[in-house]
């Protein structure tokens, strides 16, 4: 059974559309990345899944359940964690207060210590920061804090949108590694990424969104040869 | 930008002229002094509610504190007529005159603001404050004691028709008054938003950014709709003033009446331009009729509104025309 | 006021302060509302009101002491907030124009419990009695036991409301919420019930003003709406949003109140805090202690 399953979904904004019928399929443990320009429809994605924008149309199935109609803090108690384009941090709680925040759904504080040992391991520069508000670290610090909140919910299944925006470019590549590293341990990833390159080279498998419809799909070493893919993307 | 009011101008001109012509009607069928009291009123808070529409329906600019230029219109025509001795017929434009310049100073505090709760409570409490001065200047108004001896408006000859009288007996004089001044606010309404100005003002309302850089003059336009909203308050007090002949700050500036105007133009169809009448004449009718329930009126204002916004937050006038609509979208090209 | 005597002008002080710390509890209600749902509760000053009346019901009709009679008022208004939130604001969420229409409603709902109360309470002024007699001299000052008294529960009101924002979960939820309202649904917040919650908890700090305020004050149908509008003057004061804002600025307009009443007449005491008002949202729209948004 795959880790997720949309099937045919349509979704509105008022009465414009923004997604038609998509079909996107991620497998346990593995990295899908969704690419495309600004305004194809990459980020209604990540926000239908995780319960903020309702589906009008089609199916979207995780581990099997139904999940189109779920509330967002429902979706996130059944294993998906999406962290928003532009970070969105509590600005004004403390690093720590964020990260407990990623823990709420859970109700148990015990398990929520432990796991902010180990969001501090991978991140030891939040945990320099702990007492800092959010709001006024730099634009890497909190990506990272996105993240570890992210993680903190214990996530099966990990939303990521733009997580490389902003960022300096020795940056992203910590980022990147991190991200590499959650996977490792099991956890399925969709990237929606405007750095098409940087998509393809993490991810296994991917797809190209255009117009709020998805216009190609394949393994990411396919998508790097395709010719329309390398002029309109790749910039090659 | 697809309102009614650009799709089907001459419609709407056409049911306003006929909607006159029936008013003016009335009186040759009964001139029972009751029913044309509550005609009266209907009228008059039909045009309030009218110019307050102005603002709020076309300006999307939700004040709350319409009743401030109303009161002060009745006050001031009021004390001009008995202080001075001057006729109400002139004291009247005065008021108006009067009420469009507190309009316009309050606007350079609204104009500032963005945000609808703020712009609310600014025009609230401004209007709050025009109602306590009012009533603890009482060497001058009387406070809530009342102020009593207005004059009626004067009479006068008119060629073909005889005398027109004005008092408590002769209400049809007062009644054709009524029917001029809601024409007058309605007509104006109507002409405002034909013009570049309206549509100037519509364009205010779906988007304050993109009007803006449409080239929309927004403080300009702001100002001037206050004042001419105001303006409109202002000479509706006027002859509510010289109608009713006794005046109080709470009956007069009291929040009661723009809970009344929003009521009303919420019922009708809020930015329609005959939606603030239609709910003025319901709102006005519909309670005379339930005579019994007369003094739970507010009660049943305050469970209307939430209704209201709950379940036909575009108002009467929207059904009514989206009726019409569909009928006529086959055979006229848009 | 430069005439009076010393003690006499810091007893004033004290006075304003008892007062200025009940409009907090009053304006902390509706920046609380604020904060979290980007709403004004125009209703708000019916929660106040109706905390007067079930206190008084409860301490004539049916002879409870005050100690009693307080949280059981405090919790029926809570009651009252959670179904207000529920039948009239609830349904207009994330409705297209909800800021016009949410105001409307709870304009609509404050007409109706205000005309309700009129009906069931008729227009006659009710007054409870003081609940501590006496008066106690500190340095020339004479103070009533009163009023020191509701000091105090509006000091213990506002420390158990730091608590319950700072060192609760559901606290964490709220402060979330207002912050960002979509990362708090992400992360599990159901923001639905926070909105409800927080109605309540606003509700029943008016109450509670309203209760430690009835002895001072009376009782009436119309008691909510200027107060109401205080509480407006004191959370722009404050910036809209602010907890703390709400504190200081209810204690600030305390206490010009007090003074003002002393050097002008107490008809004037409105249109003082008014044009306040209106001056703030005139050149500082984000409040004297508020922080200008982006």
């Amino acid at each position: 059974m795959s880790r997720l399953e949309l099937n045919r979904v349509s979704a509105f904004y008022g009465d414009a559309q923004a997604l038609f019928d998509i079909d996107l399929v991620v497998e346990p443990g593995e990295i899908v990345a969704i690419i495309g320009s600004n305004g194809a429809g990459k980020t209604t994605v990540l926000r239908t899944i995780s319960g903020l924008v309702k589906p009008r149309e089609g199916t979207l199935r995780y581990d099997g359940r139904d999940i189109a109609a779920a509330q967002p803090w429902s979706v996130v108690a059944s294993g998906i964690a999406h962290v928003p384009e532009g970070r969105r941090l509590f600005r004004e709680m403390s690093v720590q207060e964020n990260l407990m925040m990623g823990a709420y759904h859970r109700n148990n504080a015990a398990d929520g210590k432990t796991d902010l040992e180990r969001v501090y391991t991978l991140f030891p520069r939040l945990a320099e920061r702990r007492d800092q508000l959010a709001g006024t670290m730099s634009g890497g610090e909190q990506q990272m804090a996105a993240i570890g909140r992210a993680l903190m919910a214990r996530p099966r299944l990990l939303l990521l949108d733009e997580p490389s925006l902003g960022l300096a470019p020795k940056i992203i590549e910590t980022v990147f590694d991190t991200i590499r590293e959650i996977n490792a341990e099991g956890v399925g990833i969709i990237l929606v990424e405007q750095s098409a390159q940087l998509a393809l080279e993490t991810a296994g498998r991917a797809y190209l969104m255009e117009n709020g419809r998805v216009v190609k799909t394949g393994s990411s070493s396919d998508l790097m040869t395709d010719d329309a893919v390398r002029e309109a993307y790749l910039g090659l | 930008m697809t309102t009614p009011e650009n799709q089907k101008p001459l419609n709407n001109l056409f049911i306003l002229i006929a909607l006159a012509v029936v008013f003016c009607l009335v009186p040759l069928v009964t001139q029972e002094a009751y029913f044309l009291h509550i005609c009266i009123l209907a009228l008059l808070f039909g045009a309030l509610a009218s110019s307050w529409n102005l603002i709020n329906g076309y300006a999307g600019i939700f004040t709350f504190g319409h009743q401030a230029f109303f009161g002060l219109g009745a006050y001031g025509s009021a004390l001009m007529s008995m202080r001075l001795g001057l006729s109400p017929w002139l004291t009247m434009w005065a008021a108006g005159l009067m009420s469009a310049a507190l309009g316009l100073v309050i606007s350079l505090p609204v104009l500032r603001i963005r945000s609808i709760p703020h712009i609310a409570i600014v025009t609230l409490a401004f209007a709050e404050i025009v109602r306590i001065v009012c009533s603890n200047l009482t060497d001058f108004t009387r406070g809530e004691l009342g102020l009593w001896g207005i004059p009626p408006f004067t009479s006068f000859l008119l060629p073909l028709v005889g005398d027109v009288t004005f008092d408590a007996a002769h209400k049809v004089a007062y009644f054709y008054v009524v029917i001029l001044l809601w024409l007058l606010i309605v007509g104006a309404t109507y002409w405002i938003l034909r013009s570049r100005f309206g549509f100037g003002l519509r364009a205010i309302r779906d988007s304050q950014i993109a009007a803006e850089s449409l080239g929309v003059h927004l403080t300009r336009y702001k100002t001037l709709v206050f004042g001419f909203s105001s303006f409109l308050a202002g000479i509706l007090g006027a002859f509510y003033a010289h109608y009713v002949l006794i005046l109080t700050p709470s009956s007069a500036l009291g929040i009661d009446i723009m809970i009344q105007i929003v009521a009303m133009t919420l019922i009708g169809g809020i930015g329609r331009l005959l939606g603030p009448t239609i709910g003025a004449f319901i709102l006005t009718l519909g309670l005379e009729w339930l005579r019994g329930f007369g003094e739970y009126r507010m009660l049943i204002y305050g469970v209307l509104l939430v209704l209201i916004v709950m379940f036909l937050p575009k108002g009467l006038a929207s059904m009514r025309l989206g009726f019409l609509r569909r009928q006529t979208t086959g055979k006229i090209p848009t | 006021m430069l005439s009076m005597p010393l003690p006499l002008f810091f007893e004033q002080i004290i006075n304003g302060i008892v007062l200025g710390s009940m409009y907090a509890l009053v304006a902390s209600g509706l920046t609380l509302i604020w904060g979290t749902m980007r709403m004004l509760n125009f209703a708000h000053g019916e929660f106040y009101m109706l905390g007067g009346y079930f206190f008084f019901l409860l301490i004539s009709s049916l002879g409870f002491s005050a100690a009693l009679a307080i949280p059981i008022a405090i919790s029926l208004v809570f009651v009252v907030g959670l179904a207000v939130q529920r039948i009239a604001v609830h349904p207009l969420l994330g409705r297209p124009q909800w800021e016009f229409s949410t105001l409307v409603a709870t304009l609509g709902v404050s007409i109706f419990l205000q005309n309700a109360a009129l009906h069931i309470w008729g227009e006659r002024f009710k007054t409870v009695p003081y609940f501590i007699n006496g008066t106690i001299d500190i340095v020339g000052m004479r103070l009533s036991y009163q009023r020191l008294l509701i000091l105090a529960v509006a000091v213990i009101a506002m420390l158990a409301m730091w608590y319950l924002l700072r060192r609760t979960r559901f606290g964490m939820a709220l402060r979330a919420t207002a912050m960002d309202r979509d990362a708090a649904m992400l992360y599990g917040v159901n923001v639905y019930r926070v909105f409800t919650m927080t109605f309540g908890i606003a509700a029943a700090l008016a109450g509670l003003a309203a209760t430690m305020l009835s002895s001072i004050n009376s009782i009436s149908p119309w008691m909510g709406a200027p107060l109401m509008l205080k509480g407006f003057v004191v959370v722009v004061l404050g910036g809209l949003g602010s907890f703390p804002g709400a504190i200081l600025g209810g204690i600030i307009i305390g206490i010009v109140e007090t003074l003002g009443v002393i050097t002008w007449s107490s008809q004037w005491r409105e249109v003082i805090s008014f044009t306040v008002l209106i001056l703030i949202l005139w050149f500082r729209p984000w409040g004297i202690f508020g922080v200008k948004e982006s």
